[in-house]
Order: C-alpha cells, then sequence, then structure tokens
C-alpha cells in the first residue's frame, strides 16, 4: 500500500455528552445534598428497663442536674476514693460547667476504668440542650451506657 | 481529520476587534481567533465534583423533617440515625411520625406502632427504639411525657436526634 493511501488513525472522542452527563449530575446532586449531618445519642431507660436478674451491681455514675446549671455526681458500687464519691459541680453563670464536668469525671474514670453507666435525673426546667451536652461529655470520657430518668 | 473536528471548527470573532476605531480588524485584516478550550482540565474539575458530591451524599436527612425554626442540639458522639419511629416535639405539639398525637395518647399510639410491626415483621424481636426529635430550647418537662410514654409501651432505646458537631 502506498504511503498517500494510508487511512487517517487520529480520531476525536466527541467529549461535548460527557460534559452534559457531569454536568447534570452535579446539578442532581447539588440540589439533593444533604448538608445537615443528623446524627443520635442513643440512650436508655433509666429505671426499670432491666429484668431483676439482670440487674448486677454495675459500678454507675449517678448525675443530677440542679438548678443554675448545678450538676451532682454520686458514684455507687465503684471502687473509688472517697472525695469522688459525692460531688457538686456548680454551674458557671447559670449553665452546667461542663469544663469542670469533664476533669472530674476524667479523675473518676481513672479509679475506676470498669465505669461505663451513668444515670442522668434531670429536672423539669433542665434544658433539652444541656442534657445532651452533658450525655455527649459522658460519652467522650468514655460512659457509653448512657440512661435518663423520667421526673 | 484533528484539522476539521468539531473543536477546531467554531471560530469566535471579536465584535471590539471589527469595529475598533484605532486598530480596525474587519474584512481584509480580520484575524480568525479559534477559541479552543481546554475541556481536559474541565472534565477532570467535573468528575472531582460528582466524585466529592457523590461520597458525601447522605440519605439520613430524610429521616426526619425539621420544620422552621426547630434547631437540633449538637453533638459530637452521636451514631448514625437509623429509620425509627420518630416522635417530634414542635410548637409545643407532639407528632408521631409526622401526625399529631395529644401527649395523653401517646402510649397508646406506641402500643399501636408496636402492635403494626408485630403484625409485619411476625419471626422478628421487637427493637424498642424510638426517635426523638426536638428543639435544643425545650424543657425537659416537655420531654418527660415522651420518655414515660415509650418506657410505658416497651420502647426502652431512645434516640435523641442530635447535629453532628
Amino acid at each position: 500500500m502506498s504511503r498517500k493511501h494510508k487511512k487517517h488513525l487520529d480520531f476525536e472522542v466527541n467529549l461535548i455528552p460527557f460534559i452534559d452527563l457531569l454536568s447534570t449530575c452535579i446539578c442532581f446532586l447539588l440540589l439533593t445534598a444533604v448538608w445537615i449531618n443528623v446524627g443520635a445519642l442513643n440512650v436508655k431507660q433509666a429505671v426499670g428497663g432491666q429484668a431483676s436478674e439482670d440487674a448486677t451491681k454495675k459500678p454507675t455514675l449517678w448525675v443530677q442536674m440542679a438548678g443554675e446549671g448545678e450538676i451532682s455526681l454520686d458514684v455507687r458500687d465503684a471502687q473509688v476514693p472517697r472525695e469522688l464519691t459525692k460531688l457538686v459541680i456548680p454551674g458557671k453563670e447559670g449553665l452546667p460547667n461542663f469544663e469542670g464536668l469533664a476533669e472530674v469525671v476524667g479523675r473518676i474514670k481513672q479509679s475506676e476504668p470498669a465505669l461505663t453507666t451513668a444515670l442522668i435525673q434531670p429536672q423539669a426546667v433542665s434544658v433539652y440542650e444541656d442534657i445532651i451536652e452533658l450525655m455527649d461529655q459522658f460519652k467522650k470520657s468514655g460512659l457509653i451506657d448512657l440512661g435518663v430518668s423520667p421526673l | 481529520m484533528v484539522n476539521s473536528g468539531i473543536l477546531r471548527t467554531s471560530a469566535f470573532g471579536s465584535v471590539i476587534g471589527e469595529s475598533s476605531v484605532l486598530a480596525p480588524q474587519s474584512e481584509s485584516h480580520k484575524r480568525v481567533v479559534n477559541a479552543e478550550l481546554l475541556l481536559t482540565a474541565l472534565i477532570d474539575a467535573f468528575s472531582i465534583l460528582v466524585i466529592f458530591l457523590l461520597m458525601s451524599f447522605s440519605s439520613t436527612g430524610e429521616i426526619i423533617f425539621m420544620g422552621k425554626g426547630m434547631e437540633l442540639p449538637k453533638a459530637a458522639q452521636g451514631d448514625l440515625l437509623d429509620r425509627n419511629p420518630v416522635v417530634k416535639v414542635e410548637e409545643g405539639k407532639i407528632f408521631l411520625e409526622d401526625k399529631e398525637v395529644k401527649a395523653e395518647d401517646l402510649t397508646a399510639a406506641l402500643l399501636e406502632v408496636r402492635k403494626k410491626y408485630g403484625e409485619t415483621h411476625p419471626n422478628e424481636e421487637f427493637p424498642g427504639v424510638i426517635t426523638v426529635q426536638g428543639d435544643r430550647r425545650l424543657k425537659y418537662e416537655t420531654l418527660n411525657g415522651i420518655v414515660l410514654a415509650s418506657s410505658q409501651a416497651g420502647f426502652s432505646d431512645i434516640k435523641f436526634a442530635v447535629i453532628m458537631k
């Protein structure tokens, strides 16, 4: 075959439909995207949720939310120093002192690593946001089994 | 073949260049401006965008619908939100799966949900999980009714819907 009859093998891919497809995909995904990441804090019923045979004496932290952001901690069935058994963390400008709480819970957890349960007793006037923040703080500190008691 | 391709044949003449007084580029002086777009870079950018959007695509937003003015509390240690019966407190009213329920009828409504679950899933154990959706400024006295009703109806696990920090 002579050189001048050689078929040119270069070809051009038509990119326009591909760009159309990508643009459509981007528009669809942007319109349907959910930018708020919603999660859930899992909580068990504090009272009456367990069968009597299951109710073994596990180290438990009882947390009472009082007025003016005051939080009372009561460690039960755990081997902790006496000064950590009952503690009151005063509020800060009417709100719970979460930094102080994290520090105290860290000390309790250091003394009793088996402590994983916290039962929260809110008051009628306790704000939902503060209860969630409290639970979040406990989860951060390794207290993963959380319970909330009704009034 | 490349020279006669679709990208080569699209020429854009400059309107400003043609009508310029100082250096008119019309007719004999007209210079053909072939605009060649670098499509590879554009396709790269588009592909990255599509991959990012697909990766961040989340279906959990469909589980709960937030009304105007409702702000969920924020938490860092939350888990993934599953599909469970949702009890919502909005403007002082309680809704079970978007149907308004009186506080005193909530236990009965939850028992009905439990009964329906038993009918539709005859060989499965009842999970007893409920999702509670409420504004961050709510007082616990409002939520207490839901906690009590869910306890009475056998929903021992409560999932409080939060915005992940």
